[in-house]
């Protein structure tokens, strides 16, 4: 070992508290990156091979007769077809103690060849016997039931059975059952038929055997089935082609991880500031010894190679704690989210490109931070290394407003020596303060943004005036039937509505939509109520409500605008027939798909139904939970006396729940990042601190000889500590105004298509606030008892 | 002594050296030509603030001239590139400071080393012998192990000597050397200094104590900048 090495070798390990702060620095930016991205690239991979392993279906086409065996056949063998398959989905209720909740149940054609949408079988039954059922197993916890239980289900034209499951699968394309607060169940035709339905399968799907993921190769393909289906004298009202190869919540997974990703670049920026801060303040005490060095003979290139290895000893051994530790953090991350999304993590290797940039990050950010003030420290001459004045401390201006500010009279003496040690060195005080005012600033952004959600989501109460919405399966004259709704005790308002599935017509002769097999995913609705109705607020972003009742006037939410602007016509299909309407206003609705509200008037006119709804919304007086259980079970007896037949019945804080848990990925996330910033944050300032301290021992020693008590140079020390964090705290709380600005609508967008109200949490900011100052506080303890441990004479020879 | 040795030399021309102030050029050096032949020692004194730190970190090329030349056994210091300069100076200048300035994480062997192995300039394995060789000749052989914070203040001076003697350079330079130290070890230093010129190095020491003239061979007094009056002992 040459001298020289020694030299790096003791340095390191004569100095193990600062050090291990260096080293803690680069862990910390090191760690969030692995953890992230670790997580973030198998989930990702899990999901679209969850996802595509259930070899999903191409294209659903909708019939409105019952479909052949022969001719599920012929499509099977036209050219470009991979698979074909007959299907039916029926909305379904089931009872869960004393409430209905809905139940989409698959209908499965063959148990034992079934080759597009599979799930996977995981115990019980493989194909479920006669009047016994198969279910997904998030359902379970919906359903409160085990395999084996009965469960009492009712189909739109049955009686309420009791059904057996008997066996559990897996189905990661579909969202986990507590998500959508809803059953999912597989069973045969005939048990179909046995629970009261009449109804074949009428839904065939096709996978392509070509160009898998090319959305316009499978349209075509389908369109080719359509055709073929209508020689033979079917009737087909709709295409659905989900977005090829991406799983349903895709989209959320994307905005879940953007905050991800970006909130880890942050956490790297914050890194290299730590780490900058803390090899600049090693750096100080350095300087010294390079000029020395260099007096001795030592040339700039063996004094930079010097400083390089001893960096990179420091990265080696962060990254040897940081690493392991990521990837535990990696592996709980990537299983909270496939509980979450509803997938099965098969393969957990976290891909190399990982480990990669870590060693990258935590290796060349260090060495970028420790290049300037080693080329500066071997840039300056030797004489004035060898000055006894010490060096890179730059005279502060006698005029500086800190030291006019330190002068005023009422305040102690130790606290205005804090206040100017505070800013004795400014570009350190900068990077402590960028460093806590980052941390803040991300902190509170997250606790806002997810405030911002939870406001958004009360949203739901005052846009939707109504608490239950009951769904008919057939269309009737409801008049006396709402009158007997409204003579209930607390019932407020109740109207009739009519809706319908619909696409955007582009004048073809079948309608082409997005929807994906769970029916919710993707779906687009025309929704035709009673003008004024009492039951929707919505939030008219542009334009306005509707109005004139017998007028061809349509307002579109956010997820169903597009590229339309007010005032365009805009045709719509309505039972396989296109109608036409004008655009005058746009909402932004939380919770709901795509959206077309009309007069339920000139709908019912347009489609020759007056007078018929299929829909009624029912008003509560008090809107409670509880209440609105209550009325929800007595409305369902009175539907049960008049014996109306109901696809389902839908309580608004059963949709609160069920877009609460769809957000609850992106609340728990962002309470990750807010966590972590915590961590960073206060780790920081005891980095600093403690540096800053260290580095001024000898003045410490020298004002123990003129006399300073230890509790007088403890005081000093906790002084200046909360001082910058105080300052930090003004300087984060102005940040998180302007980040959580931006997430919010960047969040709002990705997400729901809506921005989110710049929302401040009063909590977030009182929580930091005494984070900091506890922070700040236990953060100086240590030095300050560390500088007091030094005997005079130590800190006096500290060199 | 070799032939080198005997012919070293060092030759200011009208150096001046001049700091940029404020308040206008401060002139710590004007227009001073000088000639030290080898072999001497040389004290350079002057009241504080005379321009004699200023004159020594001419000579060591630890400082450019703002104008004339600083010739160094026919080297034009001045005009060496940075990373020359410090091989250059770490072979032919030993520079020996006030405050010691040893590492304090090495111990005082590995300190005589470092230069050594900066400068590449002895086979590896000699160098342990000969840095212990020279901590023996300025007699702290037995502190070899130890940790720069372990020794009195004339120790590290000494051992601060041995490093600086560590590249065999035919000049040493040194700064106030004893200006830290008692009166005994200061005289005990100055002897160590007195027998390295009789070993045939040229030593410039910049100092204060009038007490120990008699051991200079050319003694050097500066005023403001100027050199006042130069006393040479045959
Ligand atoms: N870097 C510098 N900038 C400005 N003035 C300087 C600088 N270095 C030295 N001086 C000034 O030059 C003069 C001579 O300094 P110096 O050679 O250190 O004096 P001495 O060593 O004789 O005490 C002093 O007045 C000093 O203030
Ligand atoms: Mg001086």
């Amino acid at each position: 070992m040459k001298t020289r090495h020694n030299k790096i070798f003791r340095d390191l390990t004569s100095d193990y508290s600062k050090n291990l702060m260096l080293v803690l620095a680069i862990a910390i930016g090191v760690f969030g990156i692995g953890a992230i991205l670790g997580g973030y690239s198998v989930t990702k991979r899990e999901m679209t091979d969850n996802y595509l392993s259930t070899h999903p279906a191409s294209a659903t086409i909708e019939m409105e007769e019952d479909i052949s065996r022969g001719m599920v056949d012929s499509v099977k063998a036209m050219p470009g077809i991979a698979e074909a398959e007959r299907h039916a989905t029926v909305v379904a209720r089931m009872k869960v103690g004393e409430k209905w909740f809905p139940l989409l149940l698959f209908v499965i054609d063959d148990f034992k060849t079934k080759k597009t949408n599979t799930p996977f079988y995981i115990s019980g039954e493989r194909e479920p016997s006669p009047s016994a059922m198969l279910v997904e197993r998030t359902a379970l916890v919906v359903m409160k039931a085990k395999e084996g239980d009965e469960l009492e289900i009712k189909t739109p034209h049955g009686h309420p059975q009791k059904v057996k499951l008997s066996g559990t699968v897996h189905d990661p394309s579909l969202a986990p059952a507590w998500q959508e607060q809803s059953g999912y169940g597989y069973i045969s035709l005939s048990t179909l038929h046995a629970l009261g339905e009449t109804q074949g399968f009428d839904q065939l799907r096709i996978r392509v055997s070509e160009q898998p993921f090319s959305k316009e190769h499978i349209l075509v393909e389908a369109k080719g089935v359509a055709s073929r289906v209508t020689q033979k004298g079917y009737h087909v009202h709709e295409i659905q082609v989900p977005p090829p190869g991406k799983h349903p919540h895709q989209g959320q997974m994307t905005t879940v991880m953007s905050i991800f990703i970006t909130f880890s670049f942050l956490i790297l920026i914050l890194g290299s500031i730590l780490v900058s801060t803390s090899m600049a303040t090693l750096m100080v005490k350095q300087v010294r010894q390079i000029g020395v060095m260099k007096t001795i003979g030592a040339n700039s290139w063996q004094i930079g190679v010097m400083y390089l290895m001893m960096t990179l000893v420091l990265c080696i051994l962060a990254l040897l704690i940081a690493i392991p530790l990521s990837r535990l953090a990696a592996s709980v991350f990537y299983h909270q989210l496939a509980v979450l999304l509803n997938l099965e993590i098969r393969d957990n290797t976290i891909p190399n490109w990982v480990p990669l940039l870590q060693i990258i990050g935590g290796i060349v950010i260090p060495l970028i931070a420790v290049a300037f003030p080693v080329i500066r420290g071997s840039r300056v001459s030797v004489r004035t290394a060898l000055d006894n004045h010490g060096v890179l401390e730059k005279r502060t201006a006698t005029n500086f407003w800190a030291v006019r500010f330190s002068r005023i009279s009422f305040l102690s003496e130790t606290f205005r020596l804090s206040i100017r040690n505070v800013f004795r060195q400014r570009a350190r005080m900068m990077m402590t303060l960028g460093l806590l005012a980052a941390g803040g600033a991300m902190f509170m952004t997250a606790l806002n943004v997810s405030e911002a959600w939870d406001n958004n989501l009360k949203r739901i109460y005052s846009q939707r005036l109504y608490d239950l919405e009951v769904k008919l399966n057939q269309p009737l004259k409801a008049d006396s039937l709402l009158n007997k709704i409204r003579r209930i005790p607390g019932v407020t308002v109740a109207e009739g509505w009519s809706h319908s599935p619909t696409a955007i017509s582009k004048g073809e002769a079948t309608e082409v939509t997005q929807t994906y097999p769970d029916k919710g995913h993707g779906s687009f609705t025309i929704q035709a109520m009673p003008l004024p109705t009492r039951l929707l607020s919505p939030t008219v972003k542009e334009g306005r409500w509707l109005a004139n009742p017998d007028a061809a006037e349509v307002v579109l939410n956010q997820n169903a605008r597009g590229g339309y602007k007010l005032g365009d016509r805009i045709s719509l299909a309505v039972y396989g027939k296109p109608t036409a309407w004008t655009i005058v206003g746009f909402t932004e609705d939380v919770g709901s798909p795509a959206m077309a509200y009309t007069s339920y008037d000139y709908f019912s006119t347009l489609t020759q139904t007056q007078g018929q709804v299929s829909m009624l919304r029912i008003a509560y007086a008090d809107r409670s939970r509880q209440n609105a259980e209550l009325k929800n079970l007595e409305i369902e007896n009175l539907l049960q006396a008049e014996q109306i037949s109901v696809s389902a019945a839908i309580p608004v804080w059963l949709l609160q729940n069920a877009i609460a848990a769809h957000m609850k990925v992106m609340v728990n996330s962002l309470m990750a990042m807010a966590v972590l910033m915590a961590l960073v944050g206060t780790l920081g300032l005891t980095a600093t601190m403690s540096m800053n301290l260290l580095e001024r021992t000898r003045e410490i020693g020298v004002m123990r000889a003129i006399g300073a008590t230890p509790a007088t140079i403890r005081k000093l020390v906790v002084w200046e500590g909360l001082f910058t964090g105080g300052l930090s705290i003004f300087i984060a709380i102005v940040l998180a105004l302007v980040l959580s600005t931006f997430f919010g609508r960047f969040i709002g967008n990705m997400a729901f298509r809506t921005p989110l109200t710049l929302t401040v949490s009063v909590s977030a900011m009182a929580m930091w606030v005494a984070l900091i100052i506890i922070g700040s506080y236990a953060a100086t303890l240590y030095p300050a008892r560390r500088a007091n441990q030094i005997t005079t004479r130590e800190a006096l020879s500290y060199e | 002594m070799n032939h080198e040795q005997s012919k070293s030399q060092i030759q200011l021309t009208r150096v001046s050296k001049s700091f940029p102030l404020a308040s206008g050029d401060f002139h710590a050096l004007k227009n001073v030509s000088l000639t030290i032949p080898s072999g001497k020692l040389v004290a350079i004194t002057g009241k504080s603030g005379s321009g004699k730190s200023t004159l020594l970190n001419l000579i060591a090329g630890i400082d450019k001239p703002t104008e004339g030349s600083v010739s160094i056994n026919g080297v034009q210091v001045e005009k060496l590139p940075e990373s020359a300069l410090a091989t250059w100076r770490g072979k032919n200048i030993g520079v020996v400071f006030q405050f010691f300035q040893l590492l304090p994480t090495l111990t005082i062997l590995e300190n005589v080393m470092l230069p050594m192995d900066f400068c590449n300039s002895y086979p590896k394995k000699e160098r342990k012998s000969r840095a212990l060789s020279l901590l023996e000749m300025v007699g702290i052989k037995e502190q070899a192990d130890k940790l720069p914070s372990e020794l009195s203040g004339g120790q590290q001076q000494r051992a601060a000597i041995a490093r600086a003697l560590a590249n065999d350079p035919p000049m040493i330079i040194a700064d106030e050397p004893t200006g830290n130290l008692d009166s005994q070890t200061a005289s005990s230093i100055f002897d160590l200094f007195a027998s390295l010129t009789r070993a045939g190095k040229t030593v410039i020491i910049v100092t204060h104590e009038r007490d120990f003239s008699e051991y200079f061979g050319h003694v050097i007094a500066i005023a403001d900048g100027e050199i006042v009056k130069e006393v040479i002992h045959a």
